[in-house]
């Protein structure tokens, strides 16, 4: 996030695109909510009428991955309307005449076809969001879980840059990160393109830094992402024939499942660290037995790129063991050296004096809590809110952006949209949540939303238990009627092992990132 | 009208809550689960909430036919009448018990639906227009009734030619800032009970911060043994609608409501009438009188049954369809009042004084009181006597020569053993006290008090711990719930009046009667909880033997 | 603690006869909390909007008939408060035994909530005599809610409303709400509903502002008869990028729940259901105790530590070997901390020299 939690309760205006916030972040949402009763307006653009959009004063029902056309016409109204910040632009930016004049074709009336939500309320939206004093920009993987991930946010990125919204209280572009160390693990270089603290890789001095840090030739190039990993297992000519995997259930949270699995079933060796045995460590030829939650001492970076301290109160089962010691076992018996840490603080502070961005932080002075990175020495305060006075690579670069369809769009044999997402109660794949007591009270099987109209349509009853398949492959699952899903839309979690949705996902993945169009995916759905 | 309908015609404006609520119910004769569910929707007000705010008001039933099941008065003076028998009697219509509804002078009320029928028994029941108030026995001259006996007074023409809107007139030649001073120099104060002067109130109003400002006149006239308002509202309804016109002209406002309690239906439709009356002729509307930018526009808002509602912070809270708890003050409504901006809330006999002030002066009105005092007081006087009725005294005048002279006296071959004052606020006077003069310097000597001039008589029949209880009963039945010393202490109270708090002996009874009155009246957060306990002091001062005979009969 | 910065000093008054400085819009209340005056309340919770209902906090200001709530009057220039009289601590005596006298039991277990002492503490400290003022209960416990995390027992309720509160102005869920008026008030859903048929989404922010035990977390109330001390840990919910911070409850080697850190810079208190419930899982059988080795015929055989380190590594010293640096790869967990991440890059860098190292972020 650009800017802290805390500012969520100021904004003028939000704009929700692609996060189901109540449910995916419902303390967040609280700090929303908060606003929107001090006065604050709210766009929530999303396909599905969820918790947000019925607290919003527009929902912006818009088809899946259609968010660059939106983006594009909102940008064209403000442009219009004369809804620019002038001076913002002038001190700040870059490239704003060539991004202007490509937004002049890019009318409501365009974007509407395309979203399939009127042209009035595109125009209102662009023009709510021009006007907010500040307006700020909150998103999760309903924006990067596309083939056009990344030309969303740079979207996203062009609507800040153009009114100014960077750098002030309670505005911003927000990503709310997932996964709770999801931050930590690229703030630790645990990435194919950056070592430690955002160095990227394919610098010559970042890699002579850490060639010299780490007492090996490091290449100066950046690796492959874990997708292009898993395609070269999989493939004939091979490629990857070892993997470790870290808590992580791939085969049920990766997109195509059946070729996840054929992957990792592929490989020469597989060593999976986990609490429980997995689907995926399942796979493993050796398993290793990880402490949890409540048994680690260590640190995580949250969304708001706080460094927070992580501590043990209770032994592990049996002899589980912290990751980074069962990791650096395995690296000292493989003849690596660097790997003598004898606890979780050695660990932090190689980490610390290695990182620009965590240089002022060591084990002890993150005890309470109080910084966000970055926080280049001893004496910095921490950056709770970016882009303040400057951007950090200088001015803010306007992107030339055109929309394109998603990966696989809807036809005659696969007429039907799949999204995916999560639901308040199931975290992930379900290792931890389903097994707490209670949960299945509230939640106990995955089911399909489904319009009542189109269920109607396709004969098809709530309850009933129907094969949705796409060119991936088929699953079986019951379906629930809702109006939360618009007609020709279906959505279900991939929490559930029982009913593998990512047997069907997979159709594409963003051409930098590698990340997985997750997000859209054209099903039929057939009756028993 | 369907449901979307209902909706739609009140979504878009000032309070809505309540007159969409009152759509429902009169439409469906309760308020059904969907049509909540449809309310919370159409109004955004989350589903708990309104249904919570729907459980606090006494009247909206949740059960089929609920609205026309007949509701019997079995308030305070009404037990003296036959209220309970009426109840018993009706009993197989379904009928439920209503706390005083405001028709102490008349016979025991039954609200049938939206219609009034008064009887003595269930055989007598019938539709009885609002008694006008006697004429003065004593000659005093009097304000507020001046012209309530004329011919047609109610209507717009009758109401003219007594003198109607003439001061309304004289005021719009004149500022705001002179027709502020008239009633400021009158030393006209709020006679719903806490008596802030008036001209004060305008004034701050008209210089706060804010707009658009309100006037609110607050017609839930709950207490206890009062029904004056009803008696203005209508046989004088124009006075009342005067006087909001001449406070929106003095402050500023331009739009005015008057909470109407829901007991009084009839009235709702001759307040309507007379708006009407009003707006045709310009006397509301846009530019009234020709003078321009003096708009104000009114409104009727029923209340759906609760005492409390006539707290003016809970007032404001029920007709923005909130939770209707008193509000914490500072601030007060002069500056954070309806929707958080500036408001007069003043009571209909004020305001129905101050258009006879600004007609007449505001010297002509300080000479009405006796001595020192200034203006007058309508007295509702009911219980244990021979004239029940309305009565406008001067301030100053003798209680007693009100009871004797005025009202007739004791019923035949009874004395009187006690007085409440204040509806049932003020507790008890009796013995030597009864020979008061109603100013409140002299009743608050008494440690009591005027408020809004209820006073309900009981004779040497009466069983004095008995009325000491059913006034406790209906302040826990009333008390919010908000605050624990109101919501606890007139619990405790009322079981400690009916021996349901355990076997006490009368040294712990009275310590405890005495500690929870004491923490009640320095504590409490709003005037229910500080005034209840005065039944308990002044049963405890007047009446110390009754209470031994009491507790040693258990 | 009595003197503030130029900078946020707004005004000066007198609290029980030394000169205090305020600032803007700061109460009474707030004033007499810093100055560590320890005024009593029940209905307070510094997340929520002043509410004045329980009048403990009244004092006594000059000039002023009544004493006034502490927590709903602002403090003003020139101001003189008494926070400890004789009077005033006598009204709140009696008001906790009117207090006390509406509960079945004024004494619940400290697991049942984060604030759930709050009421007996100050029986004790005002020497209350439960006994006093004998009559009805107030509120109905409801047993027909048959929820697996939240114990709605409001015959122990005191009508404080925080739940209500906390549920709309902290969770915006507006869940419960108050029904009936007066001695009669009950806290419900919409239409008396269980909780899982309202808006309500189980976070537990009523559980722990509950001053009373009304509501209790029944899952930590569970361990209610477990021998030993309750120890917390403060530590971070690590179900979301949200990072809320908490304190685990444990007793002996056992997690029993989990309290919200009121002071959590991420979440200010709040929490949702799977940081306040979902917390069990750590206990749970299938957790992996010791290293597996896959065998020949497929299955898993538990192995030592050493046997399967070595195994490990033998498969990566062995790939190598055969084809290369560029035939390893590590995946990192979005989930495990900070030194799992770091590990396991360097495992791969400073091991096989190449970048092949990502996390699940892009899934």
């Amino acid at each position: 996030m650009s800017n802290p939690l805390r500012d969520m309760e100021h904004p003028d205006l939000i704009f929700c695109i692609g996060t189901n916030m109540t449910e995916c972040h419902p303390v967040a949402a609280t700090r929303l909510k908060k606003a929107i009763a001090n006065g604050a307006k709210m766009i929530v653009a999303d396909p599905r009428e969820i918790q947000l959009a019925k607290m919003a004063d527009l929902h912006l029902p818009i088809r899946v991955g259609s968010d660059v056309a939106l983006l594009l016409a909102m940008a064209h109204v403000i442009a219009r309307e004369g809804l620019i910040d002038q001076d913002f632009i002038d001190a700040r930016t870059s490239g704003v005449g060539e991004f202007l004049e490509h937004l002049k074709e890019f009318t409501p009336e365009w974007a509407s076809e395309i979203c399939e939500v009127p042209a009035a309320d595109l125009e209102k939206a662009g023009i709510l969001y021009g006007q907010g004093t500040p307006s700020a920009i909150y998103y999760t993987l309903g924006i990067t879980e596309h083939i056009s991930g990344v030309d969303n946010v740079q979207s996203l990125c062009n609507l800040a840059l153009m009114t100014g919204n960077l750098g002030l209280e309670g505005g911003g572009i927000n990503p709310m990160r997932g996964q709770n160390n999801i931050q930590g693990a690229g703030d630790c270089g645990a990435v194919p393109a950056n070592f430690p603290g955002f160095q990227p890789c394919d610098d010559p001095a970042s890699a002579r830094k850490f060639s010299k840090a780490y007492g090996i030739e490091i290449e100066a190039q950046k690796g492959i992402t874990k997708v292009t990993a898993l395609n070269q297992a999989a493939s004939a000519e091979g490629g990857i024939h070892a993997m470790i995997i870290d808590g992580e259930n791939t085969v049920i949270s990766d997109p195509d499942m059946k070729h996840c699995e054929h992957a990792l079933k592929s490989l020469d060796h597989l060593v999976v660290i986990d609490l429980f045995l997995t689907e995926t460590a399942q796979l493993a030829d050796v398993v290793f037995p990880a402490t949890a939650f409540a048994e680690t001492d260590g640190v995580q970076t949250n969304t708001e790129r706080r460094v927070q301290r992580l501590r043990a109160a209770v032994p592990p089962p049996g002899e589980a063991k912290p990751d980074w010691w069962i990791i650096s076992q395995i690296a000292q018996r493989i003849g690596t050296p660097g790997f003598e840490f004898e606890s979780a603080k050695d660990v932090f502070n190689e980490l610390c004096s290695l990182s620009p961005i965590y240089a002022g932080l060591d084990w002890d002075r993150i005890e309470n809590s109080e910084y966000s990175w970055p926080v280049p020495d001893k004496d910095h305060p921490g950056t709770p809110r970016l882009h303040e006075k400057e951007f950090k690579n200088g001015r803010g670069l306007f992107k030339v952006i055109g929309y394109r369809d998603p990966a696989e769009v809807i036809d005659d044999e696969f007429p039907v949209w799949l999204t995916t997402g999560r639901r308040l109660e199931s975290y992930h794949t379900r290792t931890q949540t389903g097994r707490s007591a209670g949960i299945d009270y509230l939640l106990s099987e995955e089911s399909l939303e489904i319009h009542p109209a189109d269920a109607e349509a396709w004969d098809m009853a709530d309850g009933e238990i129907i094969r949705m398949s796409s060119r991936r492959g088929e699953i079986q699952i019951k379906i629930r009627t809702t109006d939360r899903s618009p007609q020709g839309t279906v959505f279900t979690s991939f929490s559930f092992a029982s009913v593998p949705v990512n047997i069907l996902t997979g159709s594409g993945y963003d051409p930098v990132t590698e990340t997985a169009e997750l997000k859209v995916c054209a099903v039929k759905l057939e009756k028993f | 009208m369907t449901d979307q309908e209902i909706i739609d015609q009140w979504k878009d404006q000032d309070a809505p809550l309540l007159p969409v609520l009152h759509a429902f119910h009169d439409r469906d004769d309760y308020l059904s689960e969907e049509a909540i569910r449809v309310i919370s929707t159409g109004l955004k007000i989350p589903l708990a909430e309104l249904f919570g705010t729907i459980t606090f008001y006494h009247h909206f039933s949740r059960s089929k036919n609920g609205k026309a099941t007949p509701r019997v008065c079995t308030g305070n003076v009404c037990r003296l009448n036959g209220g309970k028998e009426m109840l018993e009697a009706l009993k197989s219509e379904g009928a439920t018990p209503m706390p005083c509804s405001g028709r102490c002078d008349d016979m025991v009320p039954v609200l049938h639906g939206d219609q009034v029928l008064v009887g003595s028994d269930a055989n007598s029941l019938d539709h009885r227009a609002t008694p006008l108030p006697a004429p003065n026995p004593g000659g005093s001259e009097e304000c507020v009734f001046r012209h309530i006996r004329a011919e047609g007074r109610h209507t717009l023409a009758g109401y003219r030619a007594s003198g109607g809107y003439l001061g309304l007139e004289q005021a719009v030649q004149g500022s705001p800032e002179a027709l502020v001073e008239i009633i400021t120099d009158s030393k006209l104060a709020g006679r719903g009970g806490a008596g802030f002067p008036t001209g004060v109130k305008w004034k701050a109003v008209a210089e706060a911060a804010g707009n658009p400002k309100s006037i609110v006149c607050n017609a839930d006239e709950g207490e206890p043994g009062c029904f004056k308002d009803r008696a203005i509202m209508d046989h004088d309804p124009h006075a009342l609608l005067e006087g909001m016109i001449l406070a929106a002209f003095a402050t500023g406002a331009h739009r005015g409501f008057i909470y109407l309690r829901y007991e009084y239906p009839e009235t709702q439709g001759i307040l309507q009438q007379a708006i009407d009356e009003a707006h045709a002729a310009n006397l509301m509307g846009d530019n009234i009188l020709g003078k321009t930018g003096f708009h104000f526009s009114l409104k009727i808002v029923r209340g759906a049954g609760a005492y409390i509602c006539g707290e003016e912070g809970s007032l404001l809270n029920s007709m923005e369809g909130k939770h209707p708890f008193p509000r914490n003050r500072p601030p007060f409504p002069v500056t954070h009042g309806f929707e958080d901006l500036p408001t007069v809330v003043n009571n209909v006999e004020t305001l129905a004084s101050a258009s006879h002030i600004a007609r007449k002066g505001a010297q002509w009105y300080q000479g009405l009181g006796l001595g020192d005092h200034t203006g007058t007081k309508v007295i509702s006087l009911s219980g244990d006597i021979q004239r029940p009725g309305n009565y406008e005294v001067p301030f100053g005048f003798p209680l007693a020569t009100l009871l004797h002279d005025w009202a007739g006296g004791p019923r035949d071959g009874r004395t009187i053993q006690a007085v409440t004052m204040a509806g049932l606020s003020g507790g008890f006077l009796a013995g030597d006290d009864l020979e008061v003069t109603l100013d409140e310097p002299c009743i608050r000597g008494k440690g009591s008090f005027l408020g809004a001039g209820g006073i309900i008589v009981f004779d040497d029949s009466r069983d004095m711990v008995q009325a000491a209880h059913d006034a406790m009963a209906f302040f826990a039945h009333e008390s919010c719930g908000k605050c624990f010393p109101c919501r606890i202490g007139t619990q405790r109270l009322t079981e400690r009046l009916n021996d349901s708090g355990g076997d006490l002996a009368l040294g712990d009874w009275k310590d405890e009667v005495e500690d929870i009155g004491s923490v009640m009246k320095a504590t409490s957060a709003c005037g229910l909880g500080m005034a209840a306990p005065l039944v308990t002091e002044s049963l405890l001062r007047y009446f110390p033997d009754a209470i031994e005979t009491h507790l040693s009969c258990r | 603690m009595n003197q503030l910065a130029e900078e946020i000093r707004v005004g000066t008054l007198t609290l029980d006869g030394e000169p205090v400085d305020f600032r803007e819009g700061e109460t009474i209340y707030e004033v007499s909390e810093r100055c560590r005056r320890e005024v009593p309340t029940l209905c307070y919770d510094p997340r929520l909007e002043a509410f004045g209902a329980c009048r403990l906090c009244v004092v006594e200001v000059e000039g002023i008939r009544n004493p006034v709530a502490s927590c709903t009057t602002k403090a003003t220039e020139g101001m003189v408060v008494r926070t400890r009289t004789k009077t005033l601590e006598k009204h709140r005596k009696t008001l906790l035994e009117l207090v006390a006298s509406e509960n079945r039991d004024t004494k619940v277990d400290e697991l049942s909530g984060y604030a759930s002492q709050e009421m007996n503490d100050l029986l004790v400290r005002y020497d209350a005599r439960t006994g006093r003022f004998g009559g009805k209960r107030s509120g109905t416990s409801n047993s027909k809610d048959k929820n697996p995390f939240i114990l709605r027992d409001y015959d122990n309720c005191i009508s404080c409303y925080r739940c209500v509160r906390v549920c709309a102005e902290q969770e915006g869920d507006h869940a419960i709400n108050i029904m009936n008026r007066g001695f009669d008030t009950q806290i419900i859903t919409e239409f008396n509903n269980d909780l899982r048929d309202s808006s309500c989404t189980f976070c537990g922010q009523c559980v722990q502002t509950c001053p009373t035990g009304a509501l209790t977390d029944k899952k930590a109330i569970r361990a209610k008869d477990t021998p030993g001390e309750i120890k917390k840990t403060r530590s971070v919910c690590t179900y979301c990028g949200v990072g809320c911070s908490v304190d685990i409850l444990t007793k002996g080697d056992r997690v029993v729940g989990i309290h919200p850190a009121m002071d959590g810079p991420a979440n200010e208190g709040a929490l949702c259901i799977k940081g306040q419930f979902a917390f069990d899982f750590v206990h749970h059988p299938d957790r992996l105790s010791k290293p597996l080795i896959k065998q020949e015929d497929g299955t898993f055989k538990e192995a030592e530590w050493d046997e399967a380190l070595q195994k490990a590594a033998d498969g990566f010293l062995k790939v190598r070997e055969k084809y290369g640096n560029h035939a390893v790869y590590g995946v990192a967990s979005g989930r495990a901390p900070h030194e799992a991440a770091y590990t396991m890059q360097k495992f791969i860098r400073a091991g096989f020299g190449t970048n092949y190292i990502d996390n699940c972020s892009r899934a």
